[in-house]
């Protein structure tokens, strides 16, 4: 077809071409800044994590980087303590999100009724997501955790508990009970934008179908805020698994490593054991985790707001 | 099928100033059509939804079937409700959503499909009964609705504006559909709408409301032929009936310089009403040489068949009426001689509203 | 009239005590719903009531085994929290989060318009990328940003974290900008168009007006996870530049346990984000969703 054209009809064409090009950029224009900037502050740092982790390097002994291709790679999944650390991530989010998210579906539901105050509940109810990690970490560690002085053992007194530790007894545990509770209202917030976006009459023509309650949150509310769960699980998760403040400040990952975290663990290599290649290998381990677990989270993500719903 | 009987029937909304519903008598018998009408926020809705266990009843109470329905549960009231927006379950296909209340009822499987089947054939439906109501047209989502409430078989059917999101030409179609199913399956019906024209066509009786007062309960002719007071008068036909504020007189009713004559029955009935509201339709005012009233023609609808003449009289500036006439008809500016039928006049209490005699 | 034969007074029909019974279970319904609401509000909100009231405690009094509700406040505690030292963390932060949160508005909002009124080609794959990004985890990024800024002489810069803090919010914001303005109607910018009117002055005089809360709320989300942010600030600076969560576990390491103090300390700490996100509860869903939730 080109070969057949008239000169004049395939110069017309080059211009247009140029023209529609032109256009395409002045479209562009304004993405780029924000484009390019994320690129190099996010990704760069990426591509030399890659190239770290292919070398020796100790931050104290200067002059000591030299490549060792593999070598690292080899001792990370030869290091038993970063396989607990991994078995730590994983409860640890797998269990706080969930947990979070139960507890988050409950108080929504509660909140989607009407009640005196309901306003100033859920208030109170979303404080927790407000403050500051730390601040959330230290107040959990000693008034409320303290063996002597906490509310917890307090409360516990009654029931036989006497001055137990119970970030000492049980460190993951304990971390995973402070996020919980800061989590529990970003799952509780998602729920109830679900359920308030849910139209009335449904839940009326529903009773009117002779449908109890139970019922028609089964068939019908929870098919519709299964989205709502998804994106609060996803979102939650992506947080919760990059947690570094709650280890570093409740449990400084101890004791040993009974409640580190991928996170604090890579951390602690890096910058109180100055092994940088180490834990840049590390680091790459981990991204290539999150990359395949985050493609088949955003595809959840994805579909479930495109609204293919699947029959319920 | 059932009774229904309003008995007193009352909605307050907290913090409104006056009932949505305020004592509301309607005794509706088994397999009747009953439409409820009347503009926006006369509380048509509000009666319909206490009726189907959607609002509370405050006072008095709602009987189907002589049983009193005042906390009673939506869902042990065995009535099918069509919503306006259809209220279609999203998550489920044509199917689960016909048969979801037969699902709740614990009915089995088998005999569910059979039954949304043969309600499927009913509607049209048969199909779609795997799609979701998302990939279904307005129509047929307002066929699937009305599939769900009669796969049910309940006492009562509940229809809140079925068709006002339908448009116009489906609008039309639809209604003489759902009047003949209801007829067919001879399910006690209440029905509400605003517009008017349902409410004639579809009904075996009609109920009009304004501001949460029952108006009038009769039949479509009645409501008609014999309105109850000026609000029906006006809120029924189209275009609506000609009202004149006129004076009682010893040989007739006087209506500024003119005086028209009504029967001396009515006359005689009119005693004791000195100041008078004069209702007459548009259709029993005509175009004549000899006419007591003089019109100034404003405007002037050509329907193809016939036309209507908008206009005031001569005499008074501000009143309007409205003629109907033939293809044949005066240009606007004109000035017109009419004639009123007086065997169809309409007067009613200048005072109250009321009709006077009967 | 057909209606008026029907007509009993409603009061008088048939058992009024049955009626009442079930008109009063759905009020009493509501009130066991509102004591369930109350008391979860409270047990969840309680560790920070704790904190609060803490904070006004004396040392000793913050020392019991059973605790004090009631006491005799003291500012004390406060007084202690400022006078050692808290004032140029405080500006560390409210630098950093006005300065990162200034920066990220500059750069997401010509972006976000870029992938919603005016769509280049693979918005879809450019949305895909910014959300990608909050996906990887920080950690492995932190060593060669560390080395980067020790070797460029940033370490224990405010400058460092201004640039950190944007690119950590950079992605929720163009995510949410961009649901904002897909809530402009298209036929607006026509309008304008056909009024006459350049582009640059439609978005300044017709668009920016309609997205303005969009950009409060956005700002908002910044300026609460860039003032909360803690990974970078212990990691990236160390007197100088110093942020208020590092001064939170300087507190700690160098004064010992004062619950009372601490107390004190991290409600100064927590108190502007938690104002700020009590004000904007209803963005704070969009945000947190990267604007997939209204």
């Amino acid at each position: 077809m080109t070969a057949i054209a008239p000169p004049v009809a395939g110069a017309h064409r080059i211009r247009a071409r140029s023209d529609e090009r032109r256009r395409g950029w002045v479209r562009r224009a304004p993405l780029l800044p924000a484009l390019v900037f994320t690129i190099i502050i996010t990704q760069l740092p990426f591509l030399v994590t890659l190239y770290y982790s292919l070398e020796s390097w100790s931050l104290v002994r200067p002059g000591s980087q030299h490549f060792v291709g593999f070598a690292n790679y080899a001792q990370v999944f030869e290091d038993s303590q970063f396989r607990t650390t991994a078995l730590n991530t994983v409860i640890m989010t797998v269990g706080t999100v969930l947990i979070a998210m139960v507890l988050g579906v409950l108080l929504a539901l509660l909140l989607d009724r009407k009640f005196l105050g309901r306003g100033v509940v859920r208030t109170l109810l979303i404080t927790p997501f407000l403050i500051m990690p730390v601040g959330a970490a230290l107040l959990w560690k000693t008034t409320m955790f303290d063996p002597t002085f906490g509310i917890v053992n307090y409360i516990f007194r009654p029931f036989g508990i006497g001055k137990f530790d119970w970030v000492g007894s049980f460190p993951l545990g304990s971390v995973m009970i402070e996020m919980i509770w800061q989590w529990t209202p970003f799952m509780m917030l998602l729920v109830l934008a679900g359920l308030q976006s849910q139209p009335k009459d449904i839940l009326e023509a529903a009773s009117c179908d002779g449908a109890r309650p139970f019922a028609i949150f089964r068939e019908l509310t929870l098919p519709h805020l299964r989205r709502y769960i998804e994106l609060g699980v996803v979102l939650g998760a992506i947080y919760v698994v990059n947690d570094f403040d709650a280890v570093y400040m409740m449990t400084q990952g101890g004791p040993g490593i009974s409640s580190a975290n991928l996170p604090f663990y890579i951390y602690q290599r890096a910058f109180l054991g100055f092994q940088v290649g180490q834990a840049a290998a590390m680091g790459v381990v981990v991204v290539v985790a999150t990359i395949i677990v985050a493609t088949f989270a955003l595809r959840l993500i994805f579909t479930s707001f495109s609204g293919t719903e699947q029959a319920a | 099928m059932a009774e229904v009987t309003y008995d007193g029937a009352t909605c307050i909304y907290p913090g409104a100033e006056r009932p949505a519903v305020n004592a509301l008598n309607l005794p509706i018998e088994d397999g009747e059509f009953v439409v409820m009408v009347g503009p926006s926020g006369c509380g048509k809705t509000t009666a319909l939804r206490m009726l189907a266990g959607l609002e509370e009843i405050d006072d008095g109470s709602i009987r189907i079937d002589g049983k009193d329905m005042v906390g009673v549960p939506s869902r042990d009231r065995d009535i099918a409700m069509v919503f306006q927006n259809y209220a279609l379950y999203p998550s489920k296909t044509v199917g689960e959503n016909m048969g979801f209340a037969l699902k709740m009822q614990g009915i089995d499987k088998d005999e569910r499909a059979r039954r949304v089947r043969e309600a499927a054939k009913l509607l049209d439906l048969e199909e779609f009964l795997d799609r979701k109501p998302r990939n279904l047209s307005g129509g047929q989502r307002q066929r699937v609705a009305m599939g769900r409430a009669i796969v049910r078989e309940p006492k009562v059917f509940c229809m809140d504006e079925p068709l006002s999101n339908l448009d116009a030409q489906l609008r039309v179609s639809t209604r003489t559909q759902i009047a003949e199913l209801q007829r067919r399956l001879h399910v006690t019906t209440v029905y509400v709408t605003h517009d008017q024209v349902e409410a004639m066509t579809m009904g075996d009786r009609v109920a009009v409301m304004r501001l949460g007062q029952l108006q009038q309960f009769a039949s479509p002719t009645d409501l008609y032929d014999r309105p109850a007071n000026v609000f029906v008068a006006s809120f029924i036909g189209s275009p609506a009936m000609n009202r004149f504020d006129g004076t009682l007189t010893e040989d007739g009713i006087r209506l500024g310089q003119a005086l028209i004559r009504p029967s001396s029955k009515q006359l005689q009935e009119a005693r004791g009403h000195d100041q008078l509201v004069v209702g007459i339709r548009p259709e029993h005012v005509a175009v004549s040489v000899s006419g007591d009233l003089t019109v100034k023609v404003a405007l002037v609808e050509d329907l193809g068949s016939d036309s209507y003449i908008y206009g005031s009289l001569a005499d008074e500036p501000d009143s309007n009426i409205i003629v109907r006439s033939g293809r044949d008809h005066p240009r606007p500016g004109e000035v017109i001689k009419v004639s009123v039928d007086t065997s169809h006049l309409h007067l009613f209490d200048a005072g109250t509203g009321e009709r006077v005699g009967d | 009239m057909t209606s008026a034969d029907v007509a009993v007074p409603a009061a008088q029909t048939a058992e009024p005590a049955l009626y009442t019974g079930k008109r009063a279970k759905r009020r009493s319904n509501s009130l066991t719903w509102g004591i369930v609401g109350w008391v979860v509000g409270i047990i969840f909100f309680f560790p920070v009531l704790w904190m609060v009231l803490t904070s006004f405690k004396t040392e000793a009094e913050a020392y019991t085994n059973t605790p004090h509700i009631v006491f005799s406040p003291t500012l004390s505690q406060y007084k202690a929290v400022f006078s050692s030292g808290l004032w140029p963390y405080v500006a560390n932060s409210a630098f950093a989060t006005i300065v990162s949160t200034i920066l990220v508005l500059v750069l997401a909002t010509p972006c976000a318009f870029a992938l919603s009124l005016r769509p280049v080609k693979k918005t879809r794959d450019v949305l895909f990328f910014f959300i990608s990004t909050k996906m990887l985890p920080v950690v492995a990024a932190i060593i060669p940003i560390y080395i980067a800024a020790r070797d460029l002489h940033l370490l224990d810069n405010i400058f460092t974290l201004v640039i950190l803090y944007t690119a950590m919010n950079l992605p929720i914001a163009v995510w949410m900008m961009r649901s904002f303005f897909l809530e402009v109607p298209g036929e607006l910018l026509e309008a304008a168009e056909m009024d006459g009117a350049p582009l640059r002055r439609t978005v300044v005089e017709v668009i920016l007006p309609i997205v303005a809360p969009g950009l409060a709320a956005t700002a908002l989300i910044c300026c609460i996870f860039s003032w909360n942010e803690f990974f970078f600030a212990v990691n990236i600076t160390a007197t100088q530049a110093a942020t208020v969560p590092v001064f939170l576990v300087g507190f700690i390491s160098s004064e010992g346990l004062y619950f009372a103090q601490l107390a004190a300390a991290a409600t100064v700490a927590t108190l502007p984000v938690v104002l700020a996100g009590w004000i904007a509860q209803r963005q704070l869903v969009r945000g947190l969703s990267f604007g997939a939730i209204k």
